[in-house]
C-alpha cells in the first residue's frame, strides 16, 4: 500500500519579529496506513510544527508534503486533505466550538456539508468510540479536561479521518484524562485501522507505538521501534530525553544479570521476566501465604500500610511541633445558595509542619485545588477550622493580607497570571504592594529570581512575554517567592513542562527547602512525589482518605487504585511480582532504586543459573 | 461569602434544566415570545400594566420550575445602574415635564408627580427587561437561542448580512463565557496570592480602580488571545471554511403548543397596549 503521508525534505521556517526561526530543517518521512506512530522532542524541537504539516494547517517553506497523493499546496484538495487527517491539540478548551457536546461534534461532518442523518450517525458513532454518550447533551465546561479533550477526539472521528493526529493532545490531562485519551487511541488504531500520529513529551506514551520518532532542532535524530530506542540510553540522554523507567530497570537488571532480557517495556513484562527466570526453582512455592499473613498483622509497623482509611488520618508525623498550617474537617460548597450548588470539600484534614515536604495526591476533581485555597485565605471554610500560625482564619479580624504573605500559593500554569512588561517589575508586584522600600523589593527580587536560576542581571529587564514557557512559569513562582513567605504551596508545579525544564524547575524548588522553605505540592506524577515528599495525603471526592509516608502510602497499592489513582511504575512491578508471590508483601517498592534492589536480591541467588543460561537468553 | 466566585451572580447565561413546558418550547417561539413581551411593556405607559407584565413573567418563572428569588437575585448587579439612572431622570429630566402640580423645585431640579411616575416606569421597564433576559437564558440553552436567531433571521442572509456568521461567532462567544469566567477567578485568586488586593480602592477614584484591575485584564486579554488563535487553528483542522457548504446538525420544529404560546403572547402585547390602563397621572 503507498504510504498515507509522505513528506520529502520538509523545511518550515516561522518569521519573527526577532528574525527566522528555524522549525524543521529537512524531514523525510513516509507513514503507512495503520500505524502508530509517536514523535517525542523537547520543546521547540518542531513535533508540532511538524505536526501541523500533516494537514495543511502550516505549509513548507520548502520540500512536499503528500496526503494521499494530495499535495498540501493544492488549495482544491484541502477539504479532502482535511477530512482525511484529524487533528487534536492540546488544550481541549480551546478546540470546542459549541455549547452542547453532540453540537460540538456535529461540527465537522456539518462543515462536509452532509446531510442531517449521516452527521447524526457520525455523532452517535463517534460519541460511542471516546465512551461519552451519556454526556451527549452537556455543556462542555462542565466537563473534566479528559472528557473534553474525549469530545474533541469524537469531533475528530466525526469527520471518519484516515489518519488521526495527536498534538500534545495528553500534556494538559491528568493521568487518568492521559489514559483514557491513548487507550482511545490504541483502540482506533487496532479496530478501526485508523494511522495514529501523536506528538507528546512523554516517553511513556510511546510504549504501544509501531515507531518511535525522535525530532531534534528540527531534524529527525533517532526512529525505531520504541523497544529499541530505549536501550540507547546514552543518546538519549544527550537529547535531553530519559527512557521510560520499567525500560531503564529492565536495563539496569540486564546489566547485573545478563541474562535478564534489557529491552522490556511495561511492568507486566518485568515480572514475567523475573517468573521466566525463578519459575524453576520449586521452593518459591514456599513463600506462598505472604501475602495473607502480612494483610492481618501490619500494625507492628510505623510506617503503617493504611487499609481502612478514616482512623488513620489524625496521625500526625512524630515531629515535635505544633503545625504551620492546618485543615481540620473542613467542607466547603460552590456557589452556595444557588440551584447549582456544589459539594467540593466534604472533610478535608490536613497538617503541615514546619521544614516538611507534603505531597497532594488525588484525581482532577477530587478537591486539592481547592483544599489548598484554603491555605491562605482565598476561599473561607464553610465548616471546619482552618489554622495558619495559631491564627485561625475564620476570625474576621485576622489580616489576610499577612497570611497570604506567610503562605505562598503558586496555581497550576502560573505563567497565565503574569503582566507586567518587564521580568523584574513582574515580580517586584508583591513586595511592592506590601509597602517596602526600593532597596528592599530590589534586594528581594534578586534573592527570588535567584532561588529559581534566572541571573537577576540577566533576565529583569527581558520581556516576559518573550521569555520560554518553564522560564515564564520561574518567573511566576518567583514572584511569590519574593514575599519571601514561610510555605510555599505549588499546584502542579511541572505540569505541561517537557522533562528537560521539568527536572530544572524540580530542582529549584527543592533547593527551596535549604533555604527554610515549608513545602506542599500538588502533582499527579507519583515518581516526582515518591522521590521528594516527606508525608503524603490522598484525597478522594472532597475528603481526605490516607495520610502517611511515601512508604506507607505506595504499600497500600491496593487502596490507591481503588480511589482510581496510579501508583509509579516501579510499585506496579513490585505488585506484580508480589501477585506470584516472589516477593514478599510487605516490600514497599516506589523508586527506581527500591525495584532494582529488591529484583536484584531476587535473581542474585539464581545468578549462577542465569549465567549458564547466558548464551540462550540473550536476545537483546 | 466568596469574594473571588465570579461565575456565581451572573445569571444571565446560565442554564438551568428543569425540562418544564418552557424550557421544551421552539427557541424561535420563546424569542418571539420575548419580542411581544418586549413590545408589550414599551408600548405602555401605564405603572401598573407593566406590574402586570412583570408578574406574568413571574408566572412563567414559576412554569419553569425555576425560583423567582433566584432570578430577583440575579438582577442585583444591575441595581446600581437601575438607581443611577433613576437618579439622572429625577435630577434633569423634570425641566421637560408638563406636568402643572410641582412638588420641588430648586435651581435646575424640578420634581413633579409625572416625573415621579416616569422614573418609577423607567426603572420598572429596565426590571422587565433583564427579567426576560434572564428568564430566556435560564430556560433556552445558549446554542438554542442562537439557532433560533439564525432561523428566524435566515431571510436576511440572501440580502448579504452575515448571519450564519454572527450565529457560530455569537454561540462561541457564549461558549467561552464560562470558560473565561473561570479564568477570570483562577487570575484574581493568584494575583491576591502576591499581594495584590482588589476592591479597597474608593469608588470615586476610578483611576485607581483601573489600575488596580490591570494585573487582571493583562493577563486576561493575553490568554483570550491565544485561545482565540488556538481555536481558529482547531476550526480550521475540522474542515471549517464558512458558511458554503456547510450542512445542519441541529433541527427545529415548531409544536401546536408554540402556536398556542405565540398567540397567547401575542395577545398579552394587544391587550396591554390596546386596553386603557389607568394611570395617575398623564404626561407627554
Amino acid at each position: 500500500m503507498p504510504p498515507v503521508i509522505r513528506i520529502e525534505n520538509l523545511h518550515h521556517t516561522y518569521q519573527r519579529e526577532s528574525g527566522a526561526v528555524q522549525a524543521l530543517r529537512g524531514i523525510d518521512l513516509s507513514i503507512e496506513p495503520g500505524e502508530y506512530v509517536v514523535l517525542v522532542g523537547h520543546n521547540g524541537s518542531g513535533k508540532s510544527t511538524l505536526a501541523k504539516h500533516l494537514n495543511a494547517l502550516l505549509l513548507p517553506t520548502q520540500g512536499e508534503v503528500w496526503v494521499k497523493g494530495w499535495n498540501t499546496r493544492e488549495r482544491a484538495h484541502l477539504r479532502e486533505i482535511r477530512s482525511t487527517v484529524g487533528m487534536v491539540f492540546q488544550q481541549p478548551d480551546n478546540q470546542i466550538v459549541a455549547t452542547i457536546v453532540e453540537e460540538d461534534v456535529a461540527f465537522g461532518p456539518e462543515n462536509l456539508g452532509l446531510p442531517r442523518a449521516e452527521i447524526r450517525r457520525r455523532v452517535d458513532w463517534s460519541l460511542e468510540q471516546v465512551a461519552m454518550q451519556p454526556f451527549r447533551h452537556r455543556a462542555p465546561h462542565l466537563l473534566s479536561g479528559g472528557q473534553k479533550q474525549r469530545i474533541c477526539i469524537a469531533g475528530v472521528l466525526a469527520m471518519q479521518p484516515e489518519v488521526l493526529v495527536l498534538d500534545e493532545a495528553t500534556a494538559m490531562l491528568d493521568p487518568q484524562g492521559r489514559k483514557e485519551a491513548l487507550d482511545i487511541a490504541w483502540r482506533l488504531n487496532k479496530e478501526q485501522g485508523v494511522t495514529i500520529v501523536a506528538a507528546t513529551h512523554f516517553m511513556r506514551e510511546a510504549i504501544h507505538a509501531d515507531r518511535l520518532i525522535i525530532l531534534d532542532e528540527g531534524r529527525i535524530a533517532l526512529q525505531g521501534p520504541p523497544r529499541e530506542l530505549f536501550q540507547q540510553i546514552d543518546r538519549l540522554r544527550a537529547l535531553h530525553l530519559d527512557a521510560p523507567h520499567v525500560s531503564e530497570l529492565a536495563q539496569a537488571l540486564h546489566r547485573r544479570f545478563p541474562a535478564f532480557p534489557a529491552n522490556l517495556l511495561t511492568p507486566q513484562e518485568i515480572a514475567d521476566a523475573v517468573i521466566g527466570c525463578c519459575e524453576r526453582r520449586e521452593e518459591e512455592r514456599e513463600r506462598q501465604g505472604w501475602g495473607e499473613a502480612r494483610r492481618g498483622g501490619n500494625e507492628e509497623e510505623k510506617e503503617t500500610p493504611i487499609s481502612n482509611l478514616q482512623s488513620s488520618i489524625s496521625s500526625s508525623p512524630s515531629l515535635p511541633l505544633s503545625p504551620l498550617l492546618s485543615l481540620h474537617h473542613v467542607a466547603h460548597y460552590y456557589m452556595r445558595g444557588t440551584p447549582l450548588q456544589v459539594k467540593a470539600l466534604e472533610d478535608i484534614t490536613i497538617e503541615v509542619f514546619p521544614g516538611e515536604i507534603v505531597g497532594l495526591i488525588g484525581h482532577t476533581g477530587s478537591g486539592k485545588s481547592t483544599a489548598i485555597q484554603h491555605f491562605n485565605g482565598l476561599l473561607r471554610a464553610h465548616e471546619g477550622k482552618v489554622t495558619v500560625l495559631g491564627q485561625d482564619l475564620n476570625d474576621p479580624a485576622v489580616d489576610l493580607r499577612t497570611v497570604r504573605r506567610t503562605v505562598g500559593l503558586i496555581f497550576q500554569m502560573p505563567e497565565a497570571q503574569l503582566f507586567e512588561q518587564y521580568v523584574g517589575d513582574d515580580i517586584a508586584y508583591g513586595p511592592r504592594k506590601q509597602g517596602l522600600s526600593r532597596e528592599e523589593v530590589r534586594a528581594r527580587v534578586q534573592r527570588a529570581m535567584e532561588a529559581v536560576g534566572l541571573p537577576f542581571a540577566e533576565f529583569k529587564d527581558r520581556i516576559t512575554f518573550g521569555l520560554s514557557g518553564g522560564q515564564m512559569r520561574r518567573v511566576a513562582i518567583a514572584g511569590v517567592l519574593a514575599l519571601e513567605p514561610q510555605v510555599l504551596v505549588l499546584d502542579e508545579p511541572s505540569a505541561g513542562l517537557d522533562p528537560q525544564a521539568r527536572r530544572q524547575l524540580m530542582r529549584h524548588i527543592l533547593d527551596l527547602r535549604s533555604r527554610g522553605v515549608t513545602l506542599v505540592i500538588i502533582s499527579h506524577n507519583m515518581e516526582e512525589l515518591a522521590e521528594i515528599c516527606d508525608r503524603l495525603y490522598v484525597i478522594a471526592d472532597g475528603r481526605t482518605v490516607m495520610a502517611g509516608t511515601p512508604a506507607a502510602i505506595f504499600g497500600a497499592a491496593d487502596d490507591l487504585r481503588a480511589i482510581g489513582l496510579d501508583t509509579p511504575d516501579m510499585t506496579q512491578v513490585a505488585e506484580a511480582l508480589k501477585a506470584q508471590n516472589l516477593l514478599p508483601a510487605d516490600v514497599v517498592v516506589y523508586t527506581l532504586q527500591q525495584a532494582e534492589e529488591a529484583i536484584a536480591a531476587l535473581l542474585a541467588q539464581r545468578a549462577a543459573f542465569a549465567a549458564s543460561n547466558d548464551a540462550g537468553s540473550d536476545r537483546s | 461569602m466568596s469574594e473571588f466566585e465570579y461565575l456565581r451572580n451572573v445569571t444571565v447565561g446560565q442554564y438551568i434544566p428543569t425540562n418544564s413546558l418552557v424550557h421544551r418550547l421552539d427557541p424561535r417561539t420563546k424569542l418571539l415570545a420575548a419580542l411581544f413581551f418586549v413590545l408589550a411593556v414599551t408600548t405602555t405607559r401605564s405603572v401598573l400594566a407593566t406590574l402586570v407584565v412583570i408578574g406574568l413573567l413571574m408566572a412563567v418563572t414559576k412554569l419553569a420550575r425555576i425560583e423567582v428569588r433566584y432570578v430577583l437575585r440575579g438582577l442585583l448587579p444591575a441595581l446600581p445602574f437601575i438607581v443611577a439612572l433613576m437618579l439622572m431622570q429625577l435630577l434633569f429630566q423634570g425641566r421637560y415635564s408638563t406636568c402643572a402640580v410641582v412638588l420641588f423645585e430648586w435651581w435646575f431640579v424640578r420634581i413633579t408627580p409625572c416625573l415621579v411616575e416616569l422614573v418609577i416606569l423607567g426603572a420598572l421597564r429596565l426590571v422587565a427587561f433583564l427579567f426576560l433576559v434572564s428568564l430566556l437564558t435560564l430556560t433556552t440553552t445558549a446554542s438554542h437561542i442562537m439557532h433560533g436567531i439564525e432561523s428566524l433571521l435566515a431571510p436576511l442572509q440572501r440580502s448579504g448580512l452575515p448571519v450564519h456568521e454572527f450565529a457560530l461567532a455569537n454561540i462561541i462567544a457564549l461558549r467561552f463565557i464560562p470558560t473565561i469566567a473561570e479564568e477570570m477567578e483562577r487570575i484574581a485568586k493568584a494575583q491576591a496570592s502576591r499581594g495584590g488586593d482588589f476592591g479597597g480602592e474608593k469608588w470615586y477614584r476610578p483611576d485607581r480602580i483601573a489600575r488596580s484591575r490591570l494585573p487582571l485584564l493583562v493577563p486576561l486579554f493575553v490568554n483570550t488571545l491565544r485561545r482565540a488563535e488556538e481555536l481558529v487553528t482547531a476550526m480550521e483542522a475540522r474542515g471549517y471554511w464558512g458558511r458554503k457548504g456547510r450542512s445542519k446538525f441541529v433541527e427545529l420544529r415548531m409544536q401546536q403548543i408554540d402556536w398556542l404560546a405565540l398567540l397567547a403572547c401575542l395577545a398579552l402585547w394587544l391587550l396591554i397596549w390596546r386596553l386603557p390602563w389607568p394611570g395617575l397621572y398623564n404626561f407627554n
